[in-house]
């Protein structure tokens, strides 16, 4: 077999290894997502854990896993001298931040430019820049892309925010200047809800981003949002990668994304790509990112922000471009220009994104906690899952609950919204919670299927959904009957079939690690 | 014929299962419903006639199920206990409970509120989220057992109210 092993040999030898190894400064899916796309390219990958990841499927996925300490974030995750410490120690070059934690941290992507590690994402600079949302506004108003009326700068007494919300008249909305993923954003619909609204907003952004900047904007009533992927290499050339519509949101969260957006012709998406472009290059971007709309009822839209890092919902834009995105991160930020791929960048068919939370769609939308008994996924043509988890893993508070990703592909959106019901069916987690339900009756719904997909639309169409959950009680006592049942009868070794006592209760005293005993 | 009892919602339902063959037929009173085992926990179950794909495991005494993405919880009638849960608990409508593990941020009430159903009572940070906990019942606050930054878990309530005598009477 020598000559397939030859082949191998140049195979190899042909494919340039950009770096040597890359340290993934991030946890659950997404840095198992990054570490595939490392994966793919040759290059060794480092994970970073916490006490509380120590069972984490990342930690084991990577080539190589670093202790980085305690549960909370500031001690572990966003930790930079830790970080980067552990991308000496293993002789990285490169580190691959993400979302979330230090993925848009300016001071960051600072520290790896003066430790000679290459951050795979754009300049500190264009992250100081875009990550401040009121200096954003500014920049990109001097631009001639449309923004949101509103504060064009930041105000410690209230007497300022009065007169702004004034000036563009209620509902107005909260926002902070550092902030991202609904946290620090309070709406307000009158001057007596302005003051604890402000104070409250002010509250979770000091928590979340350690600022506590919040500044006012007019509250576009009932928009979409709509966003445009780019790329940007470090030869001039910064393209669009087509839009997402992310329009599915619960307090100010995205759940379900697709593209393409069934709002914005042909000539729309030329003109709104193009200012997604002008942005880019205003900020002197590179690596990937995302210009961030919100798009009128009238069909005017508003330039809201730029994401300076690869976001929770890339892999829809993935599957209708065949673009791998984190694999053109690194290849950006190893130096090469964009591929000839990008000239003649074409959207096929629909893909929709349903994000799987830890939290209890029958009840707000509360975080769920406890062990995950029972995964298994969906399979098919056309059906991605980046998940971060596994049987046996405890999800607990200390980060945000998101799992897992569940992503579909078909030729129309009809067909891709048919398969998403199908492929949320079919994929089981037990022992927490999930928004499944909640998400396969959106998918249901008429004004989904006809692409009335506002910001509102949780609020409008789902407020009054009550699951009648005594209707399941019979099927539901007959499953536990069952695996009473298959639980007595004793399993004879090599036998087909289970117990469906789940393992960790079998298990019972032993120790995995330390995090489950009885 | 092997007989069980569970409580499911508050109710407890009493079934019975025997094996038929390959498949297994359970009985709650005049319903049947037909399961095979499709091995690693999944079951495909007869429901009115169509085939659905059902996942179940019990774990230290509670069944967790999937049933065509509805989620659900059953317990063994002699396992029954409280597992955490929201503000609401069925039974206990004069205690306030955390959703979930968390950070107290703001108590909204005093001793010796007249509150309503539904009032917010609460603010619990979890996950970075701030979460409002709302009165399950009208009442007076009895008590308030912690005080902002304070950790909470979900077992020891927060507030507790004094009902009024036709609520507590029930």
């Amino acid at each position: 077999m020598w000559t397939s092993a030859a082949h191998m040999n140049v195979t190899a030898n042909t494919m340039e290894k950009l770096f040597n190894k890359i340290l993934v400064a991030n946890r659950s899916e997404i840095a198992i997502r990054v570490m595939n796309a490392c994966r793919t390219l040759g290059i060794p990958s480092v994970a970073v854990y916490s006490d509380a990841d120590k069972n984490s499927k990342h930690r084991f996925y990577a080539d190589e896993a670093i202790h980085i300490g305690p549960s909370p974030p500031r001690e572990s995750y966003l930790h930079i001298d830790k970080i980067i410490n552990a991308a000496k120690q293993t002789g990285c070059d490169a580190i691959h931040p993400g979302y979330g934690f230090l993925a848009e941290n300016p001071a960051f992507a600072e520290r790896c430019r003066q430790e000679k590690i290459t951050f795979i994402g754009p300049s500190p600079e264009a992250i100081r820049l875009l990550g401040n949302k009121i200096e954003s506004r500014v920049k990109m108003s001097g631009v001639d892309v449309p923004i949101i009326p509103g504060m064009k700068s930041s105000a410690s007494d209230m007497a300022t925010f009065e007169q702004a919300a004034e000036e563009a008249g209620y509902p107005v909305l909260i926002k902070a200047a550092g902030g991202g993923g609904g946290k620090g954003m309070r709406v307000v619909n009158s001057l007596d809800e302005l003051a604890p609204a402000v104070e409250a907003a002010r509250r979770e952004a000091k928590n979340a981003f350690d600022d506590d900047t919040v500044y006012l904007e007019k509250y576009i009533v009932n928009p979409r949002h709509i966003e445009f992927q780019i790329l940007a290499d470090h030869h001039g050339n910064t393209t669009h990668v087509f839009e997402r519509e992310c329009s599915i949101q619960r307090r100010h969260q995205k759940i379900i994304e697709e593209s393409p957006s069934v709002a914005i012709n042909d000539e729309l998406r030329a003109r709104m790509g193009a200012d997604a472009v002008k942005v880019a290059r205003a900020a002197n971007y590179t690596n990937a990112g995302t210009v961030e709309f919100l798009f009128d009822e009238s069909g005017y839209y508003y330039f809201l922000e730029v994401n300076t890092r690869l976001q929770v919902e890339h892999p829809v834009s993935e599957l209708v471009t065949g673009v791998d995105l984190v694999v053109e991160q690194i290849r950006i930020a190893a130096g090469l220009p964009l591929s000839d791929q990008f000239k003649n960048l074409t959207q096929r068919g629909h893909a929709i994104e349903c994000r799987i939370y830890a939290e209890d769609g029958e009840n707000n939308f509360f975080p769920s906690s406890g062990t995950i008994v029972h995964y298994s996924e969906p399979v098919g043509p056309g059906i991605r899952v980046d998940s971060g988890i596994q049987a046996g893993m405890e999800i607990g508070i200390d980060y945000d609950p998101i799992m897992a990703k569940l992503i579909v592909h078909a030729p129309t959106r009809e067909l891709a919204i048919a398969k998403m019901i199908h492929a949320l069916n079919e994929y089981k987690i037990l022992g927490v919670k999930t928004s499944k339900k909640f998400m396969i009756d959106i998918l249901r719904h008429s004004d989904f299927a006809a692409g009335k997909t506002y910001t509102s639309f949780i609020e409008n169409n789902m407020s009054d959904r009550q699951l009648d959950i005594d209707s399941y009680k019979e099927i539901a006592v007959a499953a536990a009957t069952v695996v009473s049942l298959s639980a007595t009868v004793p399993t004879v070794k090599g036998m087909k079939g289970t117990t469906s006592l789940s393992p960790w209760e079998v298990i019972g005293s032993w120790q995995i690690g330390d995090s489950i005993h009885d | 014929m092997t007989n069980y009892e569970f409580l499911f919602n508050g109710d407890v339902v009493a079934s019975s299962v025997e094996k038929d063959g390959e498949s297994l037929k359970v009985r709650l009173g005049e319903k049947e419903f037909e399961f095979h085992s499709a091995g690693n926990n999944l079951f495909s179950a007869t429901i009115n006639g169509a085939r659905h794909q059902v996942a179940v495991v019990k774990h230290k005494g509670v069944y967790y199920i999937d049933i065509d993405s509805v989620l659900l919880e059953v317990q063994e009638a002699s396992e029954v206990g409280f597992s955490g849960g929201a503000g609401d608990r069925g039974g206990e409508k004069d205690k306030v409970f955390a959703p979930m593990p968390g950070k107290i941020v703001k108590i909204m009430v005093e001793v010796g509120d007249e509150v309503e159903e539904k009032q917010p009572m609460v603010i619990v940070e979890a996950m970075k989220m701030e979460n409002q906990v709302n009165s399950c019942a009208k009442g007076k606050v009895k008590a308030i057992n912690f005080a902002p930054g304070d950790q909470v878990g979900t077992e020891s309530p927060i507030i507790e109210l004094e009902l009024p005598v036709e609520e507590t009477s029930r």
